[in-house]
């Protein structure tokens, strides 16, 4: 016993475990491994453990074994392609413009008007970018803390590269050269009565003014319609939502009326616009310092997104047709 | 400097624990370290001629007196502190005794004895498993675990403790280690994953960090063998969600919602039974993962295996257990 103390450093199994298949798709084990004889193969079929073990592994059949540092799964992501492609192309009938001011490479902001009940937005900015933008950028974007930590959604919206919005994890992104979406309306964006559609709540307090000057990040304003209508909130449920412990609990033409399903969104039809970067007037450390240049810089920001909402609003002739 | 000094004499509080028992075995085999003192109630098994086992027990005052006559009897220059317990314990007043009162002991003992370096134990449970947790936490983030549970609190006073003790000039190497998991140890987060159906909270999925028992022995290696003052976080590359462990080990998350998971689980831990404190259930929800970064750049200790390896290690050894081809060693805690 003490030899095998002595050396802890024993070769490592895993060097062992074969990589998973490309296609993700876990391979079943044999019973009594792959040179196991007859009697082998059957102790283990009579052992409960097999088919415990059999189940492990279909449960891994959709998930990689390997999660990005902040959650995404690309085999669970492209495993949901299809149905964001369905949703992109022919439920929203997304149209984008503009894609080529997102930067092709290289940290960025951007900064996006926050709308829907369910926060779908981000999810659909990231497969709006995938499939609109030259070089199928991948966009990572930042959610309000009662959405990471909603059960079920949080998990789900991280395993699709949400990440929480918070000044660290914002900045290690964008040190990784990454592009990140923003929503600095929060939870007053996406909570918002029907009667406020798409006129831009606060911008909370600039934070994502402090982080593009100290990063040195562009900043491009983007503009999301059509999503306000897509899951329109009548009234909102005050009392009952803090019994919850939410920050709100909507009240749809279709929710609570219909159950959970009242809460997909209607087929509108959406467009996003991403515009020229805009200039914040400074960049480093000391003008992230400065309140008043980061105030005016937040506004500005503020301003531009309103302009283009309003502007494709105005083009538009229906929430259903464009 | 570690190149000028000849040769190292190390003491081990806690020496009988997997830490302890691992790293008197890395020590006893390697030449720059010529006396081991080895100080807990329980000789290790792993001690070999260099090693000098002391008999005693942190939680009694008169250990002050024996620590430092016998330290410098052998002349000891670094002490490692490991005297900590590596799963909670359901008698919480000797878990308070060793890790509080045990912490002081050790270190008047050593300061007694003119102890010039200090390694010790911590972990990065500590900063708590809070809902506004970035997704890594750095050395200068605060430890903000929940004091009232004896665990973490004994343990934050511990490390503060620890800290001091350098106050004087000595050097200070503190190792918060992630959750450590690997084939041959033991604690709460190996039993946690053999059971056959997991409980997880239901709705959740935090993302679990963890660092392979070797990179762990390692990483208190390394920082005996570099001078280096400071506090290092120890975790493996990578994360992986709670949902990925549990199958890659072979094993049902048994999804709880969460009121009854946080009343199933102090009844039971109230009943003696369960892996933990219904505490610990906030591991389950939310992140608590770290950057290992400032340990590659200034210790320059960089983490062998990743969190994946860590967990498949364990896994093949679990399943040789389930199947009872190996059992655990005779006496291991």
């Amino acid at each position: 016993m003490s030899e095998a103390a002595q050396r802890p450093p024993a070769p490592p199994p895993s060097t062992r475990v074969p990589e998973p298949a490309p296609s993700g798709h876990a391979t079943l084990e044999r019973p009594g491994g792959d040179d196991g004889n007859l009697a082998d193969a059957a102790r283990e079929l009579l052992s409960g453990d097999y088919y415990l073990r059999q189940w492990g592994r279909l449960g891994m059949r959709n998930r990689s074994e390997e999660v990005d540092e902040f959650g995404l799964d690309p085999i669970y992501e492209r495993s949901l392609f299809p149905a964001l492609d369905f949703l992109h192309r022919s439920w929203f009938r997304t149209e984008v413009d503009g894609a080529e001011h997102v930067p092709a490479e290289g940290r960025a902001i951007l900064v996006c008007n926050h709308s829907g009940v369910m926060p779908t937005d981000g999810l659909m900015l990231r497969t709006a970018l995938r499939l609109a933008h030259p070089t199928t950028r991948e966009v990572r974007w930042l959610t309000e803390d009662f959405i990471t930590h909603l059960p079920f959604v949080g998990a789900f919206m991280t395993r699709m590269g949400a990440v929480r919005a918070c000044q660290e994890n914002a900045t290690r992104l964008l040190k990784s050269e990454q592009l990140i979406a923003v929503f600095p309306e929060g939870v007053k964006g996406i909570g918002k009565l029907f009667r406020d559609r798409y006129k831009l709540q606060r911008f909370g307090r600039g934070g994502f003014v402090r982080l593009a000057l100290r990063m040195r990040a562009p900043v491009v304003p983007c503009a999301i319609v059509g999503a306000e209508e897509s899951s329109p909130m009548l009234a909102r449920l005050e009392g009952f939502s803090r019994t919850l412990g939410l920050p709100y609990v909507p009240i749809t033409p279709t929710f609570p009326l219909l159950g959970p399903v009242g809460l997909l969104p209607a087929p509108t039809k959406w467009r996003i616009r991403f515009g020229p970067p805009v200039e914040l007037g400074g960049e480093g450390e000391d003008a992230a310092d400065d309140l008043v240049l980061v105030g005016r810089a937040s506004e500005r920001v503020r301003a531009t997104v309103q302009a283009m909402l309003d502007d494709l609003i105005q083009a538009r002739e229906s929430v259903f047709f464009g | 400097m570690s190149h000028q000094r000849s040769k190292q004499r190390v003491a081990l509080t806690g020496a009988a624990s997997f830490l302890g028992q691992n790293l008197v075995g890395l020590l006893e085999d390697d030449p720059r370290f010529e006396r081991i003192v080895s100080l807990d109630v329980t000789p290790p098994a792993t001690r070999g001629d260099k090693t000098a086992h002391v008999d005693c027990d942190l939680t009694r005052p008169q250990s002050v007196e024996l620590i430092a006559e016998r330290l410098r009897e052998h002349r000891v220059e670094t002490l490692v502190h490991l005297a900590f317990l590596s799963s909670p314990s359901h008698t919480e007043a000797y878990a308070h005794e060793l890790e509080s009162l045990g912490t002081m002991h050790a270190l008047a003992g050593a300061r007694g004895a003119g102890v010039t370096k200090l390694v010790a134990w911590s972990q990065t449970m500590l900063y708590g498993a809070l809902p506004s947790n970035p997704n890594f936490l750095t050395e200068d983030h605060p430890l903000s675990a929940r004091r009232d549970q004896p665990y973490f609190g004994d343990k934050i006073e511990a490390e503060a403790e620890a800290r001091r003790f350098g106050a004087r000039g000595a050097t200070v190497t503190v190792l918060r280690t992630a959750p450590i998991l690997g084939p041959t140890v033991r604690n709460y987060l190996t039993r946690y994953l053999a059971a056959r159906a997991v409980p997880t909270m239901m709705g959740f999925d935090p993302l679990l960090q963890l660092v392979h028992e070797v990179d762990a022995l390692a990483a208190f290696k390394h920082a005996l063998l570099r001078d280096v003052h400071g506090t290092f976080n120890i975790a493996g590359d990578g994360v992986l969600p709670l949902s990925t462990v549990v199958k890659l080990v072979g094993r049902f998350a048994l999804p709880l919602p969460g009121p009854l998971a946080s009343r199933a689980v102090s009844a039971l831990w109230m009943a003696g039974g369960g892996f933990a404190p219904s505490s610990f259930l906030d591991y389950l929800r939310f992140v608590c993962v770290v950057d290992n970064q400032r340990a590659k750049d200034v210790l320059g200790f960089a983490p062998a295996f990743p969190t994946r390896e860590a967990v498949l290690d364990f896994a093949a050894a679990q399943h040789l257990r389930d199947v009872r081809l190996i059992t655990d060693p005779v006496g291991a805690p």
